[in-house]
């Protein structure tokens, strides 16, 4: 029940730490850990003391359970002062300390290391080490800001720091983060004596008489001055200012440059205590930690029973899913009717297959072995899943159904990768409409996380559990929702880029306008994202849309999409869209095809408003359909598949902190002023009579 | 006005380049600002103790131009004891900020004779070596602050300055300070520095680069440009001018102000001191004016400045004979004469800080005399000296010769 173990080798213990089912960082670690080096400094003439762990992981960092519901910035402010504390005792109590990571150190976890004299990692790409705070709004909390820069210099820890992305062990060794690699459990404490052995006496450099970063600039200089207006602006540029915890990344370690060790930390803690206990925080914590941890699980325990899969059309998409279930083991069938376009499938995938670093060379082409790629159908013979990812277009995709599934195995599955068209639809043409499915991937399918997943009424629920299944096996994040034209996704991305043209063809300045976007936390503007997805491919499931749900879109956005279509403006791909692709600005010629007169009220909070209301009354619309089947995946399908806002914790908790109340009548009278897309769905009316929240309060 | 503020004499050093081969790089500041008030004393011949205070511009107030130059100047030089000494900083406004200081002291009464000037060793103490509140990244992030390079290059494109705009502004400062050195319109104010051993050591500026031309400054790279796209500065100002989807970056060291060392004094007082010491003034100081203006672009302060100067004296932009446009960046006298509709040739008559140089803390106080020498040249009445300041403000003054 102590949460340590000691061992003493020849005057050098070793202290394993192993509390609860993890070790995270809360009260109960925090015992451990001061006591656990109490005792060990106690063994009689102590040489050194080496740090470990009795679980998988060496630490994962703070317990998030304890820290989302707190409020209090004085009880948070406390507890980083004393584990402060601590960290500070355990690294000037006079004998050397050695982190010997024998799993992931991340966030507190790498923080104790860093308050180790020396930390010894496994050499395995399984070992996760760094700070990764900001991606839950917060900044490390126990010194990480403070002494990271003395270990691998002021630019390279702030830049790892505010992108918050671990690295691997090897690759963290490289950058210093860790000082040793070890191969196996028993070289981790052999090296880890060894260096005790060699360093009798070691102090932190941050307690040198003169404390020296590495590399680079000397603090309170005019290179220092330049370096950190240099990150601030570098920073700023990927932000837009929409994100709160990287910039209390820079500043507290700019304000560590002018202070004492020990008041630096206490900057720290203060800063730290503002963002825990702050609404950013709560939002992403919410989403991105617990929502995203649930959502991991969706298909988990599940079985797929898929050995052989078939993709139709072998375009970015086809090409990536096959090259990701061939990855997954899966021997895979990429068929398309145009030849060069499995020539770039062919090359797609052994490009894809050379960035797999981990694997050598024969794992590698083991992965590309297992891919046929063809232009006849009698390969697909005794498929167990084909996933459709051909032209968006009804009959075609009806004929090609009937056309494959006579081909397939017994009890196979058909998947349809459409982005819009329900799925119901689709499966007309199908014998079997129980093991019919929609999986909605996203773009680039190698790096998107998200999928989609669509269930028709006819779709049985074994079909679901092995699509989830084979959807976990590609490592992708799940969520389902029910059938409709654009299910859930597609519905919010469109309200999104639509919204975009209906701006610019109000008037409003398109620079602006796509900066409302970015300093709103949206990852990508609307009009350059709907570049990338080329505007002939908007126009045509915009029309689609008009044919299957019968809605007219009389929208002057739209008119001013199919203007730059008609001039050959088709986006990204044609080099010219809204924007000129060549230098990436704003198409100059914009301005002469909107025919509005400028608009009375604009600028960015008013922009800022309506493309975010826009999307909001979208998301109204859709749980009024009934095509969310758990609200936290319209948290998960809008920032992990389309960018949406991360610094919200999505569209639900965008709504929670503005409240129903006030958003309901704002949208009523922005659909008076503007039109009946901000309008709130009966869903919106009835919560803001009852006072209702999507989420419980933190 | 209570009491009328009269300017009796200006002098100021000769610019030396403000690097380690530039010839006052081995002169202190101290020595500079000892040199300007020792020769206005010198050339008005007032004893010691008479002097109510000296106040002083310096920008970069640490190492050589730490601890209040201005009273260890004043200790150093032939004042006594008595005349007090104080030093200012209000960035690149400085200067002229001491010439307002002194002019409201005396015209308020409470003082009678009061010298104002500044001092800068951009060659010894390096700009930015004072650290930077304004550069915190709180105010980056938080503020849109960003170098004044960025800045002006802002300015420029929110006023629609192409590169041959600003590159044919640089070459005429470059022609018309070569003119004026070679007419010696300079010649009044000008007091050579000397060593120890009274030997010269700079009597001319030296930084103008003669034979420059809009063609030979078109082969310069913008300066700011890659801090701008690369490094995010760019994206920075958009908190402030969304609009701004890309920076014309224009500027570069061909014309913007030159870095520097140099020092100036001015002597200003009463009627009744001037009487005291046989003194006969030279121009009186009609209005002053200070403000604060939107600090992303930062560098647009002189036009409010200005207006609330006129205001203040009841003049219009017409009643102005000539101005001295403080030359930070070329796009800052374009703004000014696009703004107010001045012909070019009332601003800047003789060049300015692009071929002169810019000694942070003095230039207000230099251009303070070399508009005042450029009045009695011609025999004009008015002049208005204004300069742009760093974090958003813009300082004016205007004068009026008797």
């Amino acid at each position: 029940m102590s949460g340590y173990t000691i061992t003493t080798d020849d005057r050098i213990v070793t202290l394993t730490l192993k509390v609860a089912r993890v070790n995270a960082i809360n009260a109960e670690f925090a015992t451990a850990l001061s006591n656990g080096f109490d005792a060990a400094r106690a063994v009689e003439g102590v040489r050194g003391v080496i740090i470990t762990s009795g679980h998988r992981d060496f630490c994962v960092g703070a317990d998030i359970n304890m820290i989302f519901p707190l409020r209090d910035p004085e009880a948070v402010y406390a507890q980083c002062r004393d584990l402060n504390a601590l960290l500070r005792k355990i690294e000037t109590s006079g004998v050397p300390v050695v982190a010997a990571l024998n799993g992931s150190a991340l966030g507190g976890g790498y923080e104790l290391a860093l308050a180790c004299h020396h930390r010894v990692a496994i050499n395995s790409g399984r070992l996760m080490i760094g700070l990764p705070e900001v991606s839950l709004g917060l900044i490390p909390g126990a010194g990480g800001t403070q002494r990271l820069p003395y270990v691998i210099g002021l630019q390279p820890a702030m830049e790892h720091m505010a992108a918050g992305q671990p690295v691997r062990a090897p690759k963290a060794a490289r950058m210093g983060m860790i000082d040793a690699l070890a191969d196996d459990a028993d070289d981790l404490i052999a090296r880890a004596t060894a260096w005790i052995n060699d360093n009798p006496s070691p102090t932190q450099p941050w307690d040198q008489k003169k404390p020296k970063w590495p590399g680079g600039a000397r603090p309170k200089t005019p290179q220092a001055m330049q370096l950190f207006v240099g990150a601030s602006a570098f920073l700023y540029k990927k932000t837009a200012g929409a994100m709160a915890a990287p910039e209390a990344v820079l500043r507290a370690v700019y304000e560590g440059t002018q202070l004492s060790f020990d008041r630096g930390l206490e900057v720290e803690s203060r800063l730290f205590a503002r963002l825990a206990t702050g609404d950013q925080s709560k939002d992403m914590i919410r989403t991105l930690w617990f929502h995203r941890t649930a959502a991991e699980k969706v298909g988990v325990g599940l079985e797929h029973h898929v050995s052989k899969v078939t993709v139709l059309g072998a375009g970015m998409m086809g090409a990536g899913l096959g090259f990701l279930s061939a990855k997954a083991g899966c021997e895979v069938v990429l068929k398309d009717i145009q030849a060069e376009q499995l020539d770039a499938a062919r090359e797609h995938c052994a490009k894809q297959a050379r960035r797999l670093r981990h694997l050598d060379a024969e794992a590698q082409d083991a992965i590309l072995n297992r891919i046929t790629y063809t232009l006849e159908n009698e390969p697909i013979r005794g498929s167990d899943l084909v996933i459709e990812a051909i032209v968006e277009n009804l009959d075609v995709k009806h004929r090609v159904i009937r056309e494959v599934e006579p081909l397939l195995a017994e009890g196979a599955i058909f998947a349809s990768n459409t982005s819009a068209i329900p799925i119901a639809r689709l499966a007309e043409a199908s014998q079997h409409k129980d093991r019919f499915i929609g999986l909605h991937f996203f773009s680039p399918v190698e790096k998107m996380p998200l999928l989609e997943v669509i269930q028709p009424p006819d779709c049985s629920d074994e079909t679901l559990h092995r699509a989830l299944a084979f959807g976990k096996a590609i490592k992708k994040t799940n969520i389902v929702v029910n059938d409709g034209y654009g299910f859930y996704t597609t519905r919010l991305f469109s309200a999104y880029i639509l919204e975009g043209c209906q701006l610019l063809a109000e008037g409003h300045d398109p620079a602006v306008l796509e900066y409302a976007a970015r300093s709103a936390g949206m990852a990508m503007p609307p009009l350059k994202v709907f570049d990338e997805v080329t505007l002939t491919l908007g126009v045509h499931a915009f029309e689609t849309r008009e044919t299957i749900t019968g809605e007219g879109f009389d929208l002057a956005g739209l008119d001013l999409v199919r203007k730059l279509v008609d001039l050959g403006r088709t986006g990204k791909s044609a080099g010219k869209g809204f924007y000129d692709w060549d230098t990436r600005t704003l198409w100059s010629g914009l301005r002469d095809l909107v025919t509005a007169e400028p608009p009375a009220e604009t600028g960015l909070e008013h922009l800022q408003r309506r493309l975010m209301i826009a999307q909001i009354a979208e998301v109204g619309r859709v749980l009024a359909d009934g095509i969310i089947r758990d609200h936290k995946d319209v948290e998960i399908g809008a920032i992990f598949g389309l960018g949406f806002a991360p610094n919200t914790g999505g569209p639900l908790a965008w709504i929670d902190r503005q409240g129903i109340r006030p958003l309901v009548a704002e949208m009523q009278q922005l659909a008076e002023d503007y039109g009946d897309r901000y309008a709130p769905s009966q869903t919106f009316i009835d919560m803001a009579e009852r006072g209702e929240r999507f989420w419980d309060p933190t | 006005m209570v009491t009328e503020a009269y300017i009796y004499d200006a002098v100021r050093t000769p610019r030396g380049k403000g690097k380690d081969s530039g010839s006052l790089y081995i002169v202190k500041p101290l020595d500079l600002l000892v040199t300007v008030l020792d020769a206005l004393q010198e050339r008005n011949g007032f004893g010691p103790d008479v002097v109510d205070d000296v106040i002083v511009g310096c920008v970069t107030q640490v190492g050589d131009q730490g601890a209040c130059i201005a009273r260890t100047a004043v200790l150093q030089s032939g004042y006594g004891d008595r005349p007090p000494g104080q030093t200012v900083n209000r960035f690149c406004g400085s200067g002229l900020e001491t010439v307002n200081q002194a002019a409201a002291l005396v015209a308020s009464g409470f003082q009678d004779l009061v010298v104002a000037g500044g001092v800068e060793s951009m060659s010894r103490v390096k700009m930015g070596s004072d650290g930077g509140a304004l550069f915190d990244p709180v105010m980056v992030m938080g503020r849109g602050i960003v170098p004044q390079g960025v800045s002006a290059d802002l300015l420029a494109t929110l006023r629609g300055f192409t590169r041959e705009d600003v590159d044919t502004f640089a070459a005429e400062s470059q022609a018309r300070a070569a003119m004026a050195q070679d007419e010696g319109h300079f010649r009044r104010s000008l007091v050579p520095v000397r060593d120890e051993a009274g030997m010269v050591v700079l009597d001319t500026d030296e930084l103008p680069r003669r034979g420059t031309t809009a063609e030979t400054l078109a082969g310069l790279r913008a300066s700011f440009q890659m801090l701008g796209e690369q490094f995010g500065l760019d994206a920075v100002i958009r908190q402030a001018y969304p609009h701004v989807e890309k920076v014309n970056h224009v500027h570069h060291a061909g014309n913007s102000s030159g870095i520097v060392d140099g020092a100036a004094a001015v002597l200003l007082g009463n009627k009744e001191a001037g009487d005291r010491l046989g003194l006969t003034p030279r121009a009186r100081v009609r209005s002053v004016a200070i403000v604060g203006d939107e600090p992303v672009v930062m560098l647009a302060g002189p036009m409010p400045a200005t207006e609330k100067a006129l205001d203040k004296a009841g003049m219009t932009i017409g009643d102005i004979d000539l101005f001295e446009v403080n030359e930070a960046f070329a796009a800052v006298p374009l703004s000014f004469m696009q703004h107010f509709d001045v012909p070019r040739e009332k601003v800047n008559v003789n060049g300015g800080a692009i071929a002169l140089g810019h000694p942070l803390g003095a230039t207000g106080a230099m251009l303070l005399g070399t508009v005042l020498d450029e009045l009695e040249r011609r025999d004009l009445a008015t002049g208005l000296v204004t300069l742009c300041i760093g974090g958003g403000m813009g300082i004016a003054t205007i004068i009026e010769r008797v």
